[in-house]
């Protein structure tokens, strides 16, 4: 507030001895002011001098030292001015009227200043109120969490109106003898308690109960309606993609069962007819082979999908060689010997991980870089990798594998999308189309045994899938890897399924 | 199951579009359908099969509704829009919404993964025996049902049945129809009138009534008519 005005209108003024100063001086000065006008004009009318002074001290301190201050004057003009001066006693007439008439005026200007005064003081408390509702609402309104946001909400209130403390609760809290509580309602509903510090003045609990807490509540209630309702939200959603995954569950049951069942009904009927040729049957014997393979990789893909939604999939880690793992891997994919080139150190350091779950990782993400490869051989790299000393968030010593194909690729925006359950790559014409569920299931079971499995890839030059384990461990921490794994392995699938 | 003539020896034996983009599955059908008396020839998606319809057509096709390129919906619909060769759909189970709009775009029937193959044989013959039933009959004859198509005379072993006329109507649908699956607003359609296509409850009463007249003595389920849940009904014989 720049003006002067604003200035003694302070809500806080300086202390009354300040004031007390101020209207010594200013009488003062008045006093002497007088000396020099004197001679210009009458004497009797040179009291309005000393009005100023009494507004000042009226308007920043109250009536009661404006009225101080008019007696002052009073007193020094008699006794310096009004003639005989150096006493206070008065001959003329004349200047009694003057005096007395100059005693009104400021009587009545220091009234009017403290009504000003009074008047301005309200108003602003009324607009700290307002700013303090809107940002409150602010606060309480557009946060997403409520919790989070009543402490703030309450540092503001304090600070707005000078409270030791305030705190919101959300329950019912009894005062005690360091603080006052405010219960917070909706109608007969208990919201809260508004809790300020047992220091507070007679006064601001008065404004707090008349002006603070009803704003509150009903900001309050507002605040409780609106979490209700985005949990409501929330909570659709969620279940709404958890219909969309089981929809697409069903569907992957639907449409990926029954083909190859098909195909084994079909080639069983088929080497049943007579005038099936010798060659005919062996390809038949291929399709029920090949199909039933399919069907049972199906099948273990489900179980291991609906483990890990479970959070049923607590790895069971073991010093494992890589090498073995890769190896077992591709027999089970009965890979052929132009499928795959392996570039695998014999001497690599064993990795803690449950071996069952991590070969099947390994066979579902080779068999999908088999599947994308165009025929081409896949290529399987296998490294260490020791963690950098000083590093500030070592991963710690792991290997590293690289599984590349030399398929078409994977757009930028599908690289994470592949480890979504039931997505799949649009693969035209493809021999054979994966379930949908070989990745999420390859990155669940790499995650929970507390490794990564990320993808590169730049369109048109192939896909390398990464895989991140962990070494065996120091031993230190065998037992806490167990809980966390789990809990990683539920959350990465939950993660990939949203 | 069926009895069926297969064409003369001297023939070429009828050709099968077989549209299925799995090829393990094409690779036994292959078989089992030469076995049959027909000659498969594979298209792994619903362009190539096209093509090879417009080439040379086919007698019949086999269509998977989940096809790489176009849908199976989409294949028949294209097909039917200058072919009234019998057609076949695979479908899985939830796919029934599919199945029905198949059906719509001019299918003649489906068959639901996994099939026997028997099954789909018979399916297959009793839509070729539909398409080759080009021109009107006057009357048919179908396993001691006799529906008279000019004079709307209808007899049970000889004995005369008597049908309301939305009865014969539909009994006329379904016969004339016969190796086909009629959905049920193919027959509301061609029964009541296009403004009708969703009344499925009156229809389902006419049914009952009609296959309560026309049920052979002592016949336990439905005879002639039979329910395709949720799709429609389809007259055996």
């Amino acid at each position: 507030m720049p003006s002067p005005f604003g200035l003694l209108l302070s809500p806080n003024p300086p202390s009354r001895r300040t004031g007390a100063l101020v209207a010594l001086v200013a009488v003062g000065l008045s006093t002497l002011i007088v000396y020099p006008l004197k001679h210009v004009a009458p004497v009797g009318s040179l009291s309005v001098v000393y009005l100023p002074a009494v507004l000042v001290v009226s308007i920043s301190w109250g009536m009661w030292l404006g009225y101080a201050t008019a007696v002052l004057s009073a007193l020094a003009f008699n006794f310096f001015h009004l003639p005989p001066t150096g006493e206070l006693t008065i001959r003329a007439s004349s200047n009694w009227v003057a005096l007395i008439a100059f005693l009104v005026v400021a009587a009545l200007a220091s009234s009017l200043a403290e009504v000003t005064r009074a008047r301005t003081r309200d108003a602003d408390e009324r607009r700290r109120e307002a700013d303090l509702a809107a940002e409150m609402a602010r606060l309480l309104l557009r946060g997403d969490d409520l919790a989070e946001a009543l402490p703030t909400a309450a540092a503001r209130l304090a600070h707005t109106l000078e409270l030791s403390s305030a705190a919101i609760e959300m329950d019912a809290v009894e005062a005690d003898e360091r603080s006052v509580a405010f219960p917070l309602r909706e109608g007969t509903t208990r919201l809260g308690t508004l809790l300020v510090g047992a220091g507070t003045s007679e006064a601001n609990l008065r404004r707090l109960q008349e002006r603070v807490v009803p704003a509150l509540e009903s900001l309050l209630s507002a605040a409780l309606e609106r979490e209700s309702l985005l949990g409501g939200v929330v909570e659709t959603a969620a279940l709404r993609r958890a219909d969309t995954v089981k929809t697409a569950l069903l569907r992957a049951v639907s449409h990926d069962l029954r083909s190859p069942l098909t195909a084994i009904s079909a080639a069983g009927e088929a080497v049943g007819s007579p005038s099936i040729s010798q060659a005919e049957r062996q390809e038949m014997a291929i399709v029920i082979q090949e199909e039933t393979q399919r069907l049972s990789r199906l099948v273990d893909n489900l179980l291991d999908l609906s483990r890990l939604e479970a959070g049923a999939a607590a790895p069971r880690r073991h010093p494992t060689s890589i090498e073995e793992l890769i190896g077992v891997a591709l027999g089970e994919l009965s890979s052929g010997p132009e499928d795959f080139s392996l570039s695998i150190d014999p001497d690599l350091p064993l990795v803690n991980v449950d071996a069952v779950q991590m070969e099947r990782a390994f066979v579902n993400v080779l068999e999908n870089a088999r599947r994308h490869s165009g025929g081409h051989p896949v290529s399987v790299r296998a490294r260490a990798v020791r963690s950098l000393a000083g590093s500030p968030r070592p991963a710690g010593d792991r290997v590293i594998v690289r599984i590349v194909d030399r398929g078409p690729g994977i757009p930028p925006a599908q690289l994470e999308r592949v480890f979504e359950p039931f997505y799949r790559a649009g693969t035209p014409g493809g021999e054979h189309r994966g379930s949908g569920l070989g990745l999420a299931i390859a990155r669940g079971f790499a995650e929970a045994n507390d490794g990564s499995l990320y993808v590169e890839s730049l369109p048109g030059q192939g896909a390398t899938f990464v895989f991140e384990l962990p070494l065996e461990a120091a031993g230190a921490e065998a037992g806490a890897d167990e809980s966390t794994g789990l809990a990683g392995a539920s959350r990465a699938v939950r993660g990939a399924a949203t | 199951v069926i009895a069926q003539p297969l064409p003369e020896p001297t023939q070429q034996p009828p050709r099968v579009l077989v549209v299925d983009d799995e090829p393990q599955i094409v690779r036994a059908l292959k078989v089992v359908l030469r076995e049959a008396g027909f000659q498969a020839v594979a298209a792994e998606t619903a362009n190539e099969a096209l093509d090879l319809a417009a080439v040379r057509p086919p007698e019949a096709a086999i269509i998977d509704l989940v096809l790489p390129d176009l849908d199976g919906i989409e294949l028949t619909r294209r097909l039917r829009e200058w072919s009234e060769m019998p057609i076949l759909v695979l479908s899985a189970v939830g796919e029934e919404e599919q199945k029905v709009r198949a059906l719509e775009a001019g299918a003649d029937d489906y068959i639901t993964k996994p099939f026997g193959t028997r099954e789909l044989v018979a399916r297959l013959h009793a839509a070729l025996r539909r398409s080759a039933r080009a021109e009107e009959e006057p009357s048919i004859v179908v396993d001691g049902l006799e529906v008279d198509l000019a004079s709307r005379m209808v007899r049970r072993a000889g004995e005369p049945v008597h049908l309301t006329p939305i009865e014969f109507d539909l009994l006329r649908a379904l016969v004339r129809n016969r190796g086909r699956l009629m959905t049920h607003r193919k027959l509301l359609t061609e029964v009541w009138g296009p403004e009708y296509v969703e009344d499925i409850q009156p229809l389902r009463t006419h049914i009952a009534r009609l296959r309560a007249k026309i049920q052979p003595e002592g016949a336990a389920g439905p005879r002639y008519i039979v329910t395709d849940p949720g799709v429609g009904y389809r007259f055996a014989g």
